[in-house]
């Protein structure tokens, strides 16, 4: 360590990063009733008293079951998107990429308020998950497309005609070209669409129905009323549930994201 | 059709569930909120018949939600000013640093990405509330009488805030250090330039565009925060998003909380475009 000062100045950021999550996980133990210091001893009582919890289990298959549609939506067309730009839209690809991040550049709230009215305006309301789906879709769509035109960028147009010169017809081509160049762009991108999805706020908060409301959305109205280290166990089961996508598919896939 | 024309139209397949769905429910529901903010008040329905300018003069008559705003922008403005301050040395140790321990500490950096808004605000609940953690652990130790004001206040937003957004300005500005190439600072060194001179001179210019992507999205995502704010401050501190939100949620008024959404967007486009002016930026939509 060459420089003792900003190594020590980087730490303390990392731990200031870190603090709030530990904090949680460390509270989900507390046997207490509330959430005191030092801790009432240790128990696993509060994950008990969740998994027992109806209402945050019927929000964490919510939150999955919404995570997934908007996953497997999202990831489709975000994909199909990227191949145009990256080869089709020729002089209108500044276009093509600006609107296809808009989701990321407007406020989420706005966004979540305009939705919110337009699914009343148009008479489907918040009785079905359509709106609330749409919503998920339309924030997760920006990182597929940015995850698979990022893998498309090496892309060099000759080794397709190469194999059309050889006789491989346009699905052999797609197929053994193509896919498996933006197989990681893909699992990339899906995977953070998922875990945005999973962890969003705003988007739920505005389009939730009556009894869809989805973990994040449970845990803040419980929040506002409640002190109970519940709220923790809850928490760490979340951010479990992240790790342990997010590991499967560094293991299983060998995914690899592009930025952020 | 000719065979050209339907080899133009093919790939037009590929972007049209985009453009369909980035049609219907993002520039509808735009056009439609905007046309909201304009309806009158409604008598126990969310909007009325007709159409009026009045939630707007109402705005600006109103000196609680202008003061509100101003609130908003400071909080905003705080947030983006430590996260460059606190963010920058550490993008410089990621993109220059010899640490064997890359990899970690990139994870580190991205690791509160990856867990919920709701979760890390909870966090800074447990560590800043008069019975919290920090309080609880100064007083133990005798030095201090009465818990620190530590939430319920725009200190305590502010905290919250930089560690939220805090690795939106270090992933833009480490990808702009790391563009910059190290031998134009030893080329600047070798011909007599000081340490500080030639990071002036050499290396901020060059990493200039990683430092206003950063600033924009910290700043932008700070104004339209709803859940820290809401968590931390209560009731009694409350920033433009959270009382936009709560309009249309208990009180239901839509064109009223339109005018108000659309006003703390506009303000926040307005600054975005002053700090571009001032700041001399190239205007290229910044690649997130």
């Amino acid at each position: 360590m060459k420089r003792p000062v900003l190594t020590l100045y980087c730490l303390l950021v990392y731990a200031f990063l870190l603090a709030p999550i530990l904090v949680v996980v460390g509270a989900s133990f507390n046997a207490g009733n509330f959430l005191t210091f030092p801790p009432q001893g240790l128990s696993l009582r509060w994950y008990v008293t969740f998994f027992h919890n109806d209402v945050f289990m019927r929000a964490i298959r919510t939150s999955l079951w919404v995570a997934a549609v908007a996953t497997v939506i999202s990831g489709t067309i975000g994909t199909m998107a990227a191949l145009y730009y990256v080869q089709h839209a020729g002089r209108w690809k500044e276009t093509v990429r600006i609107a296809m991040l808009a989701p990321l550049l407007l406020p989420e709230v706005l966004t979540a308020i305009a939705l919110l009215f337009f699914v009343y305006a148009i008479g489907i309301g918040t009785t079905t998950m359509i709106g609330m789906v749409a919503g998920h879709v339309l924030i997760t769509l920006p990182f597929v497309f940015i995850n698979v035109s990022a893998s498309l960028e090496s892309f060099d147009p000759s080794w397709d005609m190469a194999a059309r010169s050889l006789g491989a017809d346009r699905l052999t081509r797609f197929r053994r070209i193509m896919l498996p160049l933006i197989k990681p762009g893909v699992i990339g991108g899906a995977l953070f669409a998922f875990i945005i999805s999973f962890d969003t706020f705003t988007i739920s908060f505005m389009l939730k129905g009556i009894g869809t409301s989805t973990l994040p959305i449970q845990l803040f109205d419980y929040l506002r009323t409640n002190f109970t280290p519940e709220a923790a166990a809850v928490s760490t089961v979340s951010i479990l549930l992240t790790l342990v996508v997010v590991i499967v598919s560094e293991k299983v896939l060998g995914l690899r994201i592009h930025r952020f | 059709m000719t065979a050209a024309r339907r080899k133009h139209l093919g790939p037009l397949v590929l972007i049209a569930p985009a453009a369909v769905l980035l049609g219907v429910f993002l520039v509808l529901p735009y056009l439609n909120i905007v046309v909201m903010s304009f309806r009158m008040a409604g008598q126990g329905t969310p909007y009325g018949p007709g159409f009026t300018t009045g939630n707007y003069t109402k705005f600006f008559a109103d000196s609680f939600y202008l003061l509100q705003v101003a609130n908003t922008l400071w909080i905003g403005l705080l947030t983006t000013a430590i996260c460059l301050v606190v963010g920058f040395p550490v993008a410089w140790q990621l993109a220059r640093g010899n640490m064997r321990f890359r990899a970690l500490a990139y994870g580190l950096v991205l690791s509160p990405l990856l867990v919920g808004i709701v979760i890390r605000s909870y966090g800074w609940t447990i560590l800043l509330g008069n019975n919290g953690l920090i309080n609880r652990t100064l007083t133990g130790m005798g030095l201090i009488d009465r818990p620190l004001p530590l939430m319920y206040n725009a200190l305590g937003i502010v905290i919250a805030l930089v560690h939220v957004f805090l690795p939106f300005m270090i992933l833009p500005i480490m990808a702009g250090i790391q563009g910059v190439d190290p031998s134009l600072e030893s080329a600047a060194r070798s011909l007599g330039a000081s340490r500080f001179t030639a990071f002036r001179r050499i290396v901020l210019p060059l990493c200039t565009p990683g430092i206003q992507a950063g600033c924009i999205l910290v700043f932008v995502l700070s104004l339209s925060a709803y859940v820290t704010p809401s968590l931390i401050g209560g009731l009694r501190v409350k920033t433009m998003a959270v009382t936009v939100v709560d309009a249309l949620i208990d009180t239901f008024q839509w064109p009223w909380g339109s005018a108000l959404a659309l006003m703390l967007s506009v303000t926040g486009a307005l600054c975005v475009v002053v700090f571009a002016r001032l700041t001399r930026m190239k205007w290229k939509v910044a690649r997130p």
